[in-house]
């Protein structure tokens, strides 16, 4: 399948501030008090020993979880985005991203597409599996993929509305040499106009990022 | 593109065709409660034969065919999302209003396809007396929403507690005897030539403060 893999991207300027962001499960510290500003275009990357936080980091950007402390905000074009609408502003991919095994690769995308109410899903998803590498297994269903193929499926997942944020959790986990040599286009081709932040603690991903959120926890989501 | 304008109205019809596509796929649901149903009809019958002339029993049995072969399924409607991992791609591309709507109409389907087998089954093999159609279709089909606006409650609100099965009796029982008795009573005024108008207004009283209570606490219920 051919299909145009120079989609328009709307240049919406975004800012991520961080000020005094901290956050506990329950006695357990998941995020020591953080401040930072990150403003698009950039790619920044979000570093940390296990457990100091990353992962509930990028969720709280996503608006999936609220900070126990502190206030991380989301402006694009000048705008405020509250976390109940930052779905529409951010792409999000993580290991806490899974799909329905019962549906096919395209299937499971284009319901995301159409849930989100976009048009043309179908082009939206070929383009998608274009730039991942995974329109060969469009028909596939996701319990037949890989570990490496459902990575790639999330960053697909992640970039299906063109959305100005990407927040990437551990994105080359599982990935082989040409998807991590896909995974570093990708990120390039976002630094031009939006904001993009990677968790990671993976050198070959960190080094993508000019710029370094260094997360100060002990790690292990240490006890208060 | 920052992801369009994601109305709640594509977002309820998508998550409802994607239930449907699932549910067709696993028949997760439908098996099961079709097998309760058909088995539990064949045994009454041939234990007491036909019950012509109790319309009180035939008002009782026809509601607790109906509850049981549904409510293992129509519970699970989140549950299956949190054991899956997928609530939160679903979280990430909708409001938890339109994935609760979504669920509920899916719940409705889900009823209605049963009833579809049950009813017939249950008129011919029970022996029941020619319903006043009118009333008899009124009042399942109040019944019908009542009772998936009340699982479909219930089922949002245990999804991601711990010893969800325990608390789903506990939370569903007190919301659903109110359906029950009103359908029950209902039932067997209709077979016996009363009025059904109070429980009819009643059973669609409960639905719209059902449905108002759902559409109020939706958008709370996943905030970590």
């Amino acid at each position: 399948m051919t299909v145009a893999l120079e989609t328009p991207m709307v240049s919406t300027a975004a800012v991520f501030e961080a000020r005094d962001l901290a956050h506990r499960y329950g006695r357990r510290v998941a995020i020591e008090p953080v401040s930072f500003t990150v403003s698009a275009p950039a790619v920044a990357a979000v570093t940390g020993p296990n457990g100091s936080g990353k992962t509930t980091l990028l969720k709280i950007a996503a608006g999936l979880l609220r900070p126990g402390r502190g206030t991380c905000a989301l402006a694009v074009a000048g705008r405020d985005v509250p976390p109940a609408e930052r779905r529409r502003w951010v792409g999000y991919a993580g290991p806490a991203i899974s799909f329905y095994e019962e549906l096919s690769v395209a299937e499971n995308l284009t319901f995301v597409a159409e849930t989100r109410g976009l048009e043309s899903p179908a082009t939206l998803v070929a383009v998608a599996l274009e730039r991942v590498g995974l329109v060969s297994r469009a028909a596939d269903r996701v319990a037949a993929l890989s570990s490496g193929m459902v990575q790639r499926l999330r960053l697909a997942f992640a970039l299906l509305h063109r959305p100005p944020v990407l927040l990437l959790d551990e994105p080359g986990s599982h990935l082989d040499d040409e998807g991590r040599a896909m995974l570093a286009r990708l990120v390039e081709r976002e630094r031009r106009a939006g904001l993009v932040l990677i968790a990671t603690n993976d050198e070959r991903e960190w080094r993508l990022a000019e710029q370094r959120i260094e997360l100060r926890g002990r790690g292990l989501g240490h006890p208060a | 593109m920052p992801s369009n304008g994601s109305s709640s109205g594509a977002a309820v019809w998508a998550i409802l065709r994607k239930e449907c596509r699932s549910e067709w796929r696993t028949r997760y649901g439908l098996n099961a409660a079709l097998l309760f149903a058909i088995t539990t009809l064949t045994s009454v019958s041939f234990a007491v034969g036909r019950l012509t002339d109790r319309v009180d029993l035939l008002s009782a049995l026809l509601w607790v065919v109906l509850l049981f072969a549904a409510l293992a399924s129509m519970s699970h409607a989140f549950v299956r999302e949190v054991e899956g991992h997928t609530l939160t791609l679903l979280r990430l591309v909708a409001s938890p209003t339109a994935i609760a709507l979504g669920k509920l109409l899916f719940n409705l389907v889900f009823l209605a396809v049963i009833e579809s087998v049950a009813v017939p089954l249950y008129l011919v093999l029970m022996g029941a007396p020619p319903p006043r159609w009118g009333a008899f279709l009124a009042l399942l089909g109040l019944g019908s929403v009542a009772l998936a606006c009340a699982t479909t409650l219930v089922g949002a609100v245990i999804a991601q507690t711990r010893g969800r099965g325990a608390l789903f009796a506990g939370v569903a029982l007190p919301l659903l005897l109110p359906v029950l008795a009103a359908s029950v009573s209902g039932m067997r005024s209709q077979w016996a030539g009363g009025p059904i108008t109070a429980e009819a207004r009643l059973l669609a009283a409960y639905a719209v403060a059902l449905f108002g209570v759902s559409l109020l606490l939706y958008d709370h219920l996943w905030e970590d």
